[in-house]
C-alpha cells in the first residue's frame, strides 16, 4: 500500500483539484477542528518516527514546543542531500500537497506562525512547483491568512539552499535559512526550545517524508498507522535503492521488510553478488552482503542491532567487482568536500584521510597507512558538534573492518625501500626525488 | 556570596558559582581545561573541540529526588557516551567531569594532531611564537611526532591585509572564529566573516575599507595563533624580547589600561622604544580591550617633530637659561600671569603648575581645550565609587546625550553597547545620527545646540522616557558637549545632574554622571582648580605672561592667533617644536607619557599610574619637574626628585587625592575572569602588574547633594541662509600628537563636512563637492561635502583636526558655498 508515493497510482496528483478529489486537505480540516494538543497526541500515538535519518519520535518532538511562545515555526527539511537519497524529491514532485498539508497540520499542532520549506539549491524546479502549489492552497483557504476560517494564519514559504550538504543538518539549516553561514549550532538549546530554533524561536524541524505521513495518520488514525511496520518502527518507508541493482528506484514498503525482499524481490539483485551495502548513503556504517544481513528487517531497531543505521534508507548496493578502498576514498572525498569546517577533527580529519587514501590508491601507500586511516577515523568519531564527523569516519572504519584485504592489497610492503616511520622528512624527500 | 553548586571534578567535590561556564569553573579550582575557540568574554561555540572531557550527572531518584547510590554506597553517575565539550556546558548541581583520564588525554592529543596537520611550522618567524596558545598546548598535550607525512604542505596566502591595520596569515589560522565573534558580539562591527567551508574556511572582511572598526587590534590579542598581526608590530620584535611597561591610554577619558612593550632597538641607537601597545586587564575600566587609537597612536613619543631642548625665541638654550628666562618673564608680570594646562598633563604636572600659580599669586588657571564644562559636577555626582559599566544589566538604563562616543571615547561606546546587549535600556539623544544609535533602544532628537533645553524638559516633554530612566535600578547619564558652547555644556551637565539627583541615582555604584571630557586627564585639571571657564576669561583678557603647558592652542582655536597676539610673554612647555607658531619667548621640552612616571585621573575619576617605558627625547624633562624648577628659580620650594614624591605631597595636600600614593595606585587584585600567566586569553600580556588605580569618591558618595536650576543659554542660530556649523570629533584625525602615527594615516578621513541632503540641494552641492565654510569671525576652510541623512536640516557637522586649520570651538553660523570645479565629472545626484 502506498501512503507517500500515491502519485504513482493517481496521475496529476500535484494538482490541487486532483489531490482534493482524492481526499486531499480533509485531514487538515479534521485537524483544525481538533485541539492542537489532540493532534500532537494522535501523532505521538502513531509512533511516527523522523524519516530524515535520526528516527526521533515526531509527536514527542512537537510536544517539546513551549505552548505560550507567541512566535513558533515549522521548518521543513527538504535539503535531501545524503548520497543515494531521492525520496523527498519524488514526494515533492508527484505529491506536493500532501507535504504542504502535513506541514500545516504540524503548524496547527504547535500553533506556528509560519512554515518554511528549505530545499536544496538544485531543487529549484521543485521549488517553483511548490510555490505554485502553496499559491493554490492559499487561494483555496488551506494556507496563509485565516486558514479554513479558523482565525489562525500561517504562511508557507520556500527557501533554496546554496549547495551545501551540511545544511541538511537541522541547526545548520536554520542558520542558512536565517541567511548566515550554514554551520551547525551548539545544542542545547535545541531547535524546539526558545533560543535554539529559527531566529531563536521555538521551531519544529521535520523531514519531508515525515510530514507527508501526517495527513494519513490524522485521517486513518494512529492505530491504523501503528499496524503497519514493526512495533518500534511504524508505517511505511520509502527506500531509495541504487548502485549495482537491475531495478533501482524508490520503493515504499512497510518498515521491517527484510533486505532480501527489497533487494532481491523488488530491485532484482543477485543475492550472491552483493559485496557490501551502504544502508544509509555515505553516512551510515557499511554492511557486507551476507545472509545474516540480507535477512535483517529494515527497521530502526534491527538495523541498530546490526551495528548500522536505517538513516534515510538510501540503500547503495555494491557487487563483488567493487574495491572497498575505492569506496572509502570516494565517500571520503564527498565528506571532505562537504565538511563545513567548524569542528577541528572533521575539517582536518577528512582532508588527512583523503590524502592518505589517494596515496594508497596510487600504490604509494605504506603498510601502516591502513591502520593510520583507521585510527584517524576513530579519532574523529564522536568528537564533533554534528554527526558529519561520524558520517565521515564510518566509511573508513567499516570498510576496513569488513574488507581488510581490499586495503592490504594496495599496500604490499616493499621492504628494500621502506623508511622508518619515525623519519618522515627523509621519507618525503625520497618520494620527491623519485617523482 | 553568590549561589554555589557542587560539582565533582576528578572524583573530588568542589563548590563553584552556580551557572558558571564549566571551563571557567574548572579553572577557578585549578583544573585548566585547554581551549582555543572558547573565550570567557564571548558566547561559547564549541568549534575547536579542544576542551573535550568526560561528563556525566549524579543520578537522582525521580520520585524522591534522593541521590541514587550503587552497591558500595557511591553516588551513581550517568555518563555521556562520548566526550563532551566543557566550554558549552554550564555547571549545575551534581555535574561530574573527568579531565585526567587517558581518554581525555588522547582526545586532546588528537585535536592538536588534527590542528597541526594544517598549521605551518613557522614558529621561528611567527610573531606569536613565545606567547602562542597553540605552541603551549602542543607542548603540554600534543603529539611528539607527526603522522601527517606529506611534502606538499598547505600553501595559502600569508600576508592578506584585512584592512590597513591587520594582516591575516591564512596558513596559521585555525578557524576558531574568535576574531569574527569579537567583532560581532563585543564590538557590534560585524565586518569579519568566514568564507568558503571545510578546510577552505577563511577569514574575510566584508567592509570597505577593509576591517573597518576602531577595535580591530584586539583581534590580534585574542587570536590563539599568529594568524592576525598588526601592521604596527608584525615582524617588529619577538615577544620574549619585550619589556612590558604598565601605562594608560593617553587619548581619552576612559583611561584604558595598556602595556607598552618596549625593546632596546637598533632604530633608536640601542635605546628602548615602544614596539607595541597591548591592553592590560582592568575589569572596571577597559576589561581587556583597547581602541586602535590607543594601540597605534603611540608614535608621537618618538617623533622627529618633538622639541628636544629648551629654546629661547629662535635659539637653542640650556635648561638653566630656559628656566631663568621663564622665571624672569613670570616674575616681571607680577600677578598678571595665567596658566593654560592641557588635559594630557599628568596629575603631578598639574599639581606643580598649581603650586607655581599659587606662589605667583595668580588664580587664573585655565583648562584646555575649553569645550566641555561641568567636571565639577562629575566630581559631585559622577558614577559612584566601585562603578563597573560591565555590571549594568536588565533593569538598568544608560542615557547618552550630545556625545558621539564612538569617536570621542570608543571604549565607553564598546562597553555601553555591550550593556545594551545585556538588557540595559540604552537611550541615545543627539541632534544628529551617531554610531551609538545602532545599538540604542531609543534614539531621541533635538535641534542643534538644544541638548540642555531638551534634557531640562525631559520630564515634561518625554514623560515616558523620563519615567523609564527614573524607574531604572541603576542609571548612568553620559553627557557630552556636542553642539554646545561652554555655557550650554554647563547647563546640560547641570540638567543631567539634576535628573540623577531627583531620581536618586547618585552616590552609589553604577549610577551617576559621566562626561567624555577631552583628553586623558580633564578630571585631574578639575581637581587642581583648572577650569575651561577660566580659559575663556584668559582668552578674553590675555595676561602679560601666559604659561601654556601641553596645549595646542593654535590647532584647536581659530581665534588663538588674535588673542595670543595680545600676550606679551608666552612661555610654553611643549612636546612639539611648532606649537606656538614662533610666538613663544621660551619653549621648554617636556616628556610624553611614555617617558616618565605619572598618573591620570580618568572620566570615571579613577587615578591610574603610568610608568616610564622609554628614555626621553633629547633633553626633555617631565613637565612637573620643569615647572618646579621654574618655581625654584622664583624662590619657591625646591623641586621634588620624583613623580612619586610629587604624588605623595599631592595626596597630602589635595583631599581628592587622599589615598592615591603610588603604592596604593599600584595595588592589584585577582580579577574575574582570571588571566593568570598561562595565556588564557591567547598570547598576550594582559596581566595587570601596574595597578588598578584608585577611584576618587564623589561628593554624593558621602553627602546629600542638591539639584540646581540650569542656566539655559539661548540656542545657537543661523539666519539668512547660513548654516550652523557643528564642530564634531573624529577619533582618527590630524592633531599634532596623532599625525606621527603613519600606520593609521590611511584611515584618517579627508577633511570633510556632513550636510543634510536637503541643505545640499539648496546649496547646489552634491557629495564629493568642495565647499567653502566661512565661519563668523574665523578663517574660511575648504572641505569635501559628504551627505548624511542623520544630519538635521540647517546644520553642518565639521570634524575638528582633519586639517591643520583650527575649526570653531563652539557652534557658529557660517556661510557655506560650493567651490565650482572646472571638470565635467560632477554627478548630478544628491545621494552619495
Amino acid at each position: 500500500m502506498l501512503i507517500l508515493l500515491r502519485g504513482r497510482e493517481i496521475p496529476d496528483l500535484h494538482k490541487l483539484a486532483v489531490y482534493q478529489a482524492n481526499g486531499g486537505y480533509e485531514a487538515l480540516k479534521q485537524a483544525v477542528a481538533m485541539q492542537p494538543g489532540e493532534v500532537i497526541d494522535e501523532v505521538k500515538a502513531s509512533n511516527l518516527r523522523g524519516r530524515g535519518g535520526a528516527g526521533f519520535p515526531t509527536g514527542v518532538k512537537w510536544s517539546f514546543i513551549p505552548q505560550n511562545e507567541p512566535v513558533k515555526y515549522v521548518a521543513v527539511n527538504a535539503d535531501e542531500s545524503e548520497t543515494g537519497t531521492f525520496k523527498d524529491r519524488e514526494i515533492m514532485e508527484d505529491n506536493p500537497h500532501q507535504l504542504i498539508e502535513g506541514a500545516l497540520i504540524c503548524a496547527w499542532a504547535i500553533q506556528a506562525t509560519a512554515v518554511y520549506i528549505y530545499l536544496r539549491g538544485e531543487f529549484w524546479d521543485i521549488a517553483e512547483q511548490m510555490d505554485r502549489c502553496i499559491g493554490e492552497a492559499e487561494a483555496a483557504g488551506f494556507a496563509g491568512e485565516n486558514i479554513l476560517g479558523s482565525g489562525w494564519s500561517c504562511p508557507v514559504h520556500t527557501h533554496l539552499g546554496a549547495g551545501a550538504y551540511i545544511c541538511g543538518e537541522e541547526s545548520a539549516m536554520l542558520s542558512s535559512l536565517e541567511g548566515v553561514l550554514g554551520q551547525p549550532r551548539v545544542r542545547p538549546p535545541f531547535p524546539a526550545q526558545k533560543g535554539g530554533g529559527l531566529y531563536r524561536e521555538a521551531t519544529v524541524v521535520n523531514n519531508v517524508e515525515t510530514l507527508a505521513n501526517v495527513p494519513w495518520i490524522i485521517e486513518n488514525g494512529a492505530e491504523a498507522f501503528r499496524n503497519i511496520g514493526t512495533e518500534q518502527s511504524a508505517g511505511t518507508k520509502v527506500f531509495c535503492v541504487s548502485g549495482h541493482v537491475p531495478r533501482p528506484g524508490n520503493y515504499e514498503l512497510p518498515l521491517g521488510t527484510p533486505f532480501r525482499e527489497l533487494l532481491v524481490e523488488h530491485a532484482g539483485c543477485d543475492p550472491d553478488n552483493i559485496k557490501g551495502i551502504l544502508p544509509s548513503g555515505g553516512s551510515g556504517p557499511l554492511v557486507p552482503g551476507t545472509d545474516e544481513v540480507l535477512d535483517t528487517p529494515l527497521s530502526y531497531e534491527a538495523m541498530q542491532a546490526l551495528g548500522t543505521i536505517l538513516g534515510s534508507a538510501s540503500i547503495i548496493v555494491m557487487d563483488n567487482s567493487v574495491d572497498m578502498t575505492w569506496v572509502a576514498s570516494k565517500v571520503t572525498k564527498f565528506f571532505k568536500h562537504e565538511s563545513c569546517g567548524k569542528c577541528t577533527p572533521c575539517r582536518e580529519g577528512t582532508y588527512w584521510l583523503d590524502k592518505v587514501l589517494d596515496r594508497i590508491l596510487a600504490g604509494e601507500g605504506r603498510p601502516e597507512d591502513v591502520q593510520l586511516i583507521d585510527n584517524v577515523a576513530k579519532n574523529m568519531a564522536g568528537t564533533t558538534l554534528c554527526a558529519l564527523g561520524d558520517f565521515a569516519a564510518n566509511p573508513i572504519i567499516h570498510t576496513i573492518s569488513n574488507f581488510p584485504d581490499d586495503f592490504n592489497a594496495h599496500v604490499q610492503p616493499k621492504p628494500a625501500e621502506e623508511e622508518p616511520a619515525a623519519r618522515p622528512v627523509r621519507a618525503g624527500r625520497r618520494r620527491r626525488a623519485s617523482a | 556570596m553568590a549561589e554555589t553548586v557542587t560539582i565533582v571534578v576528578n572524583d573530588q567535590e568542589y563548590q563553584v558559582p552556580a551557572g558558571a561556564n564549566l571551563v571557567d569553573a574548572a579553572r577557578s579550582i585549578g583544573d585548566h581545561i585547554p581551549v582555543f575557540c572558547y573565550h570567557p568574554k564571548m558566547d561559547p561555540v564549541g568549534m575547536c573541540r579542544m576542551c573535550l572531557v568526560e561528563m556525566g550527572s549524579i543520578q537522582r531518584d525521580r520520585a524522591t529526588g534522593e541521590v541514587m547510590l550503587d552497591e558500595d554506597g557511591v553516588p551513581q553517575v550517568r555518563w555521556f557516551p562520548t566526550l563532551q565539550t566543557a566550554c558549552t556546558a554550564n555547571v549545575y548541581e551534581g555535574l561530574v567531569i573527568r579531565t585526567d583520564t587517558e581518554q581525555v588525554d588522547q582526545a586532546r592529543e588528537n585535536v592538536l594532531e588534527f590542528l597541526l596537520t594544517s598549521h605551518p611550522l613557522d614558529c621561528p618567524i611567527c610573531d606569536k611564537g613565545g606567547e602562542c596558545p597553540l605552541q603551549n598546548l602542543t607542548m603540554e598535550h600534543g603529539p611528539g611526532q607527526t603522522r601527517m607525512v606529506f611534502m606538499d604542505k598547505l600553501k595559502l596566502d600569508k600576508h592578506v591585509p584585512l584592512g590597513d591595520l591587520i594582516f591575516l596569515d591564512e596558513e596559521r589560522c585555525i578557524q576558531c572564529a574568535r576574531c569574527v565573534r569579537f567583532q560581532d558580539e563585543i564590538v557590534g562591527d560585524d565586518v569579519l566573516a568566514f568564507h568558503e567551508r571545510g578546510r577552505s574556511l577563511q577569514i574575510i572582511t566584508n567592509s570597505d575599507p577593509g576591517f573597518d572598526s576602531y577595535f580591530s587590534g584586539n583581534t590580534t590579542d585574542i587570536c590563539p595563533v599568529g594568524a592576525l598581526t598588526t601592521a604596527d608590530f608584525r615582524f617588529g620584535a619577538r615577544p620574549w624580547e619585550l619589556t612590558d611597561v604598565p601605562s594608560i591610554d593617553p587619548w581619552d577619558a576612559a583611561g584604558s589600561n595598556i602595556s607598552l612593550g618596549t625593546r632596546l632597538d637598533r632604530d633608536t641607537g640601542g635605546r628602548a622604544i615602544i614596539k607595541r601597545v597591548m591592553p592590560r586587564q582592568n575589569e572596571y575600566v577597559n576589561e581587556i580591550w583597547i581602541s586602535d587609537k590607543a594601540r597605534f597612536g603611540h608614535h608621537f613619543t618618538r617623533s622627529e617633530d618633538r622639541l628636544a631642548w629648551p629654546m629661547t625665541g629662535e635659539a637653542r638654550a640650556t635648561w638653566a637659561e630656559g628656566l631663568q628666562d621663564a622665571a624672569d618673564r613670570l616674575r616681571a608680570a607680577g600677578e598678571d600671569v595665567a596658566i593654560i594646562a592641557g588635559s594630557g598633563l599628568s596629575n603631578e604636572d598639574i599639581y606643580a603648575l598649581r603650586q607655581l600659580a599659587d606662589g605667583l599669586g595668580s588664580a587664573r588657571l585655565g583648562a584646555w581645550p575649553p569645550t566641555h564644562a561641568g567636571a565639577d559636577l562629575v566630581a559631585r555626582v559622577g558614577v559612584g565609587q566601585g562603578t563597573n559599566l560591565g555590571q549594568l544589566g536588565p533593569g538598568d538604563a544608560v542615557l547618552v546625550i550630545a556625545a558621539d562616543l564612538e569617536e570621542e571615547v570608543p571604549l565607553w561606546r564598546l562597553r555601553i553597547k555591550q550593556a545594551g546587549d545585556r538588557g540595559v535600556l540604552l537611550v541615545v539623544a543627539n541632534s544628529r545620527g551617531t554610531r551609538l544609535d545602532n545599538f540604542a533602544c531609543r534614539q531621541l532628537r533635538y535641534p542643534t545646540g538644544g541638548a540642555a533645553h531638551f534634557l531640562a524638559n525631559l520630564s515634561e516633554e518625554n514623560e515616558h522616557i523620563y519615567g523609564r530612566l527614573r524607574d531604572a535600578d541603576n542609571l548612568v547619564i553620559v553627557a557630552g558637549a556636542e553642539g554646545l558652547d561652554l555655557a550650554g555644556s554647563r547647563a546640560l551637565m547641570q540638567a543631567a545632574a539634576n535628573i540623577l539627583i531627583e531620581t536618586g541615582h547618585v552616590g552609589r555604584p553604577n549610577n551617576g554622571l559621566l562626561a567624555p571630557l577631552p583628553g586623558p586627564n580633564a578630571m585631574g585639571l578639575h581637581y587642581l582648580g583648572f577650569t575651561p571657564e577660566n580659559t575663556l576669561d584668559i582668552m578674553a583678557r590675555p595676561p602679560q605672561t601666559l604659561l601654556v603647558a601641553q596645549a595646542d592652542l593654535l590647532a584647536d582655536d581659530p581665534s588663538a592667533p588674535d588673542w595670543l597676539g595680545r600676550v606679551d610673554n608666552l612661555v610654553e612647555l611643549t612636546l612639539f617644536q611648532d606649537t606656538s607658531g614662533g610666538r613663544a619667548r621660551v619653549s621648554l621640552p617636556i616628556q610624553s607619557f611614555a617617558e616618565r612616571d605619572g598618573s591620570f585621573t580618568s572620566g570615571e575619576r579613577r587615578v591610574q599610574r603610568f610608568y616610564r617605558a622609554q628614555g626621553p627625547v633629547g633633553e626633555a624633562t617631565p613637565a612637573w619637574q620643569a615647572v618646579m624648577k621654574i618655581g625654584e628659580a622664583l624662590g619657591q620650594a625646591r623641586a621634588k626628585s620624583s613623580a612619586a614624591a610629587v604624588m605623595l605631597e599631592l595626596s597630602q595636600q589635595v583631599a581628592a587625592f587622599a589615598g592615591c600614593r603610588y603604592r596604593e595606585l599600584a595595588w592589584t587584585e585577582r580579577q574575574d575572569p582570571p588571566i593568570g600567566e598561562d595565556l588564557w586569553y591567547g598570547g598576550t600580556v594582559l596581566h595587570n602588574r601596574g595597578g588598578l588605580g584608585v577611584q576618587i569618591p564623589t561628593e554624593a558618595d558621602s553627602t546629600a547633594v542638591q539639584a540646581a536650576a540650569p542656566e539655559l543659554p539661548a540656542l545657537p542660530q543661523a539666519a539668512n541662509g547660513r548654516l550652523l556649523v557643528l564642530p564634531v570629533t573624529r577619533l582618527y584625525n590630524r592633531e599634532r600628537a596623532f599625525r606621527p602615527s603613519d600606520v593609521v594615516a590611511s584611515r584618517v578621513p579627508s577633511p570633510h563636512a556632513l550636510l543634510n541632503p536637503a541643505d545640499a540641494r539648496r546649496l547646489n552641492v552634491v557629495a564629493g563637492d568642495t565647499v567653502e565654510i566661512e565661519v563668523d569671525g574665523g578663517p574660511a576652510v575648504q572641505v569635501q561635502a559628504r551627505l548624511d541623512d542623520g544630519m538635521p536640516a540647517g546644520s553642518l557637522a565639521l570634524p575638528r583636526h582633519l586639517t591643520t586649520t583650527a575649526m570653531p570651538l563652539k557652534p557658529t553660523a557660517a556661510v557655506v558655498s560650493r567651490i565650482p570645479i572646472p571638470s565635467e565629472g560632477r554627478v548630478a545626484e544628491h545621494d552619495a
